[in-house]
């Protein structure tokens, strides 16, 4: 705190014109929470190939639409957020190359494209070998694709509280959560057991990282930053987003990762279901509070 | 050259002369603004004073805004201006997240972003900003960084205290003050407050007849 804020000083603002209230408000996070679904079934199919292949068989098709289709919502509200939507082609045609925006459009476009293609091969020619050599470049790809909203994060210098690389290890953890949870739902009893705790482990394995590390910034984050101390307020004591904020932390983190926990000591299907529901709705309030916290602290 | 601008706060007395002569310089509209007034008040009763900081657009060498935009509808111009593009705009709001002076708006009439452009239409005719043109106590001083005779370095020579805002986002602003405090340069070092402002809160007209 600088002398200004002293009771001797007492600095007080007595005229200034409005400032900007929240810019990147829900359609943001629509966003950011349907790209976190639709790359991580890619990963979790990914993975199913690789650790119980012959499950494979009934849920390439459904789980690549159930992901073509949470992309697609993530353009649209990417596209709905643009103040001059007709204009979007110009990321095509003026990219600016050191913005991770044109950068991850570029990403997401090949993505989705590289999704209608898989879905074409499986529904026109039932063929699972290209499929399966399409997923491999997919899983690839979706890397970038999960993390370019980090880089766009990290591009806005005036929001101090979005970090690299902590938004980075934010992103991927929210799309193995909210992945790994979508494929639990999707797979319901084509999954076997064995494979249902292996996505169940991520599931909680990845909430318990992202606990953490909003755990860290809660508590530490302040001691750092000016900036992110005066953001940090607005989830602390009866701060403006403190109910918010801890509401997605039990929602997305701490009830799935007691659920999880509870699944395997009785074996239960349906409190690892409910698990990954919560998780799911959960991710949508933490994405959604860490989005706005920054954009109402006056920057001048 | 590289155009650069340098308020010297002991000069300013907060008129908005310089508000007023931008918004209608720009035809900037209403409820927007590219260059504001901020005031502060210091102090405690009867040791009390009001600072006054213009605050517009950096023109930032390392310009966040610069680099996020996705279309490069911000860029720069030869002489240093961080200029828009406001056909380009899709009007992203990447800029708005990236600029740390809260310097760039949505232009709710065209619905893209808009900032202060050092009045670059007017010194493409030699002719200088309208807001250093209107202050009546010349604290605006504008012109080129790059050329030693210039006004505003000969202003940033003769002055110990030359400040930029926010100096450690690594921007490089090329816009400076003299005679400022954390007050005038640091909104965290500034209350807030409910009720502490000089305006009024009479804001809208009832319908229905006066009551």
């Amino acid at each position: 705190m600088v002398h200004e804020t002293l009771a001797a000083t007492n600095a007080v603002v007595t005229l200034d014109v409005a400032l900007p209230d929240i810019f990147w408000g829900w359609y943001v996070t629509m966003n950011m929470w349907a790209k976190s679904i639709g790359t991580g079934l890619v990963f979790m199919l990914f993975l199913l190939l690789k650790k119980n292949s012959h499950e494979m068989s009934s849920l390439r098709t459904p789980t690549l639409i159930a992901s073509f289709v949470m992309m697609n919502i993530f353009l649209l509200f990417t596209w709905l957020d643009l103040h001059q939507m007709w204009r979007m082609w110009h990321i095509f045609f003026y990219p600016h190359w050191t913005s991770a925006i044109t950068v991850g459009a570029w990403m997401a476009t090949l993505f989705v494209g590289l999704e209608f293609v898989m879905i074409a091969v499986m529904i026109l020619k039932k063929d699972e070998k290209t499929f399966d050599k399409l997923l491999f470049w997919t899983t690839l790809l979706a890397i970038p694709v999960t993390l370019y909203t980090a880089g766009i994060m990290a591009e806005a210098s005036a929001r101090e509280l979005w970090q690299m690389p902590t938004e980075s290890a934010q992103m991927i953890l929210a799309a193995t959560l909210s992945g790994s949870a979508a494929m639990i739902l999707l797979g319901g009893s084509k999954l076997s057991d064995e494979s249902k705790k292996f996505f169940g482990s991520i599931l909680g394995l990845s909430a318990l990282m992202a606990f953490i590390m909003y755990m860290s910034e809660y508590i530490f984050g302040a001691m750092k930053a000016e900036e992110v101390a005066a953001v940090l307020h607005y989830v602390k004591g009866d701060g403006e987003y403190a109910s918010m904020f801890w509401i997605g932390q039990w929602v997305a983190f701490i009830l799935p990762m007691i659920l999880v926990a509870l699944s395997r000591v009785s074996n239960s299907s349906s409190i690892l279901s409910l698990a990954a529901i919560l998780a799911i709705a959960g991710l949508w309030v933490v994405k959604h509070v860490w989005l706005v916290i920054p954009q109402l602290l006056p920057l001048s | 050259m590289q155009l650069g601008f340098l308020v010297d706060l002991h000069l300013c007395m907060g008129c908005k002369g310089c508000e007023i002569a931008c918004k209608v310089e720009n035809e900037v509209p209403l409820s927007t603004w590219r260059l504001r007034v901020k005031y502060v008040d210091v102090g405690t009763f009867p040791e009390t004073k009001r600072t006054f900081t213009p605050l517009r657009c950096n023109h930032c060498e390392n310009a966040p805004c610069e680099r996020i935009c996705p279309v490069s509808a911000l860029h720069y111009i030869d002489n240093g201006i961080v200029n828009i593009d406001k056909e380009r705009c899709i009007g992203c709001a990447g800029c708005v997240m990236a600029c740390p002076y809260g310097a760039i708006y949505i232009d709710p009439e065209t619905q893209t972003a808009d900032k202060c452009t050092y009045c670059a239409h007017r010194i493409a005719s030699s002719m200088m900003p309208a807001c250093v043109v209107a202050c009546p106590v010349e604290a605006n001083i504008f012109g080129d960084l790059e050329d030693p005779t210039s006004n505003i370095s000969k202003y940033i020579q003769a002055n110990t205290d030359v400040q930029v805002r926010k100096p450690e986002k690594g921007t490089n602003p090329h816009h400076f003050y003299v005679g400022a405090s954390q007050a005038h340069l640091n909104p965290l070092a500034s209350k807030r407050e409910e009720g502490y402002n000089l305006f009024n809160n009479i804001t809208t007209l009832p319908l229905g007849g006066h009551h």
